[in-house]
């Protein structure tokens, strides 16, 4: 696993790539029921930052893939809940409360992965989010 | 220029840059012709926290957008109230940063001229 620990960054860099995950959280908490506004958050702040330096732009991919890779999970649990208690189409059975937990254990890892991330790249410290890091490394190059 | 002026611009100006543009920004002010220096003290920059107060006050309206020069985007923010909340929750993330990098391509427009 590459481990850049010391990519040189400076006190406005740290700031500005902290702020896309803390920005990610700050979403979470103003559009809960809906599955996307954190992502559609993520997104204007990924293409705000494309042309920023290295570090920025790696956080801020590495943000975005961290809200796309839950994504899916919640929107599905999300219109699962509606077929049940809006429409009645469905009940609830063993299969949804299995499939609810999981994808709220699955949130709550991503939300420790991105607060860690977010106080970790303010120290100057470049943080990868467990797998989500190597996928990142895919997607951001070096020279812009 | 006397490199004593521009550390003096410098250190009065700093908050209104990206710290990883003060070398460069150093540089050329260096290589500048020393009659040259009144047209960059006369650039009125945009203070970024001033601009994150706006952006908290009355982003939903694209107040902050219109400040900093991009009516465009301000427009854009107005007719959709703040991109329906959401684009003003990111503006408050990115709008220190826009302004610094409107603050530098002021002095940069005025480097070219002069």
């Amino acid at each position: 696993m590459k481990n850049d620990l010391h990519i040189p960054s400076t006190e406005h860099e740290r700031e500005y790539a902290s702020n896309g995950y803390i920005m990610s959280l700050v979403a979470v908490m103003a559009g809960l029921p809906i599955p996307v506004v954190n992502l559609i958050a993520s997104l204007i702040f990924f293409l705000a930052n494309r042309k920023a330096t290295y570090f920025v732009r790696w956080h801020s991919t590495q943000a975005l893939l961290s809200q796309l890779s839950v994504v899916g999970f919640n929107s599905a649990a999300f219109w699962w809940t509606i077929s049940i208690f809006f429409f009645h189409e469905k009940e609830v059975n063993n299969d949804y409360m299995a499939y609810v937990i999981a994808v709220i254990v699955l949130n709550v890892l991503e939300l420790i992965g991105t607060m860690i991330a977010a106080v970790r790249v303010r120290k100057g410290i470049h943080y990868r989010i467990f797998i989500i890091g190597e996928f990142t490394d895919i997607f951001v190059k070096e020279s812009n | 220029m006397e490199s004593s002026k521009v550390d003096m611009f410098l250190m009065t100006n700093s908050k209104f840059f990206e710290s990883h543009q003060l070398p460069a920004i150093r540089e050329q002010l260096l290589n500048l012709d020393e009659s040259k220096m009144i047209n960059i003290q006369m650039i009125e920059f945009k203070d970024p926290t001033t601009i994150l107060i706006v952006s908290i006050l009355a982003g939903a309206l694209g107040i902050d957008r219109f400040m900093i020069g991009d009516t465009g985007l301000g427009i854009g923010k107005l007719l959709t109230l703040g991109g329906c909340g959401i684009w003003s929750i990111v503006d408050l993330f990115l709008i220190m940063g826009a302004t610094r990098q409107k603050n530098m391509e002021r002095l940069q427009n005025v480097l070219i001229m002069s």
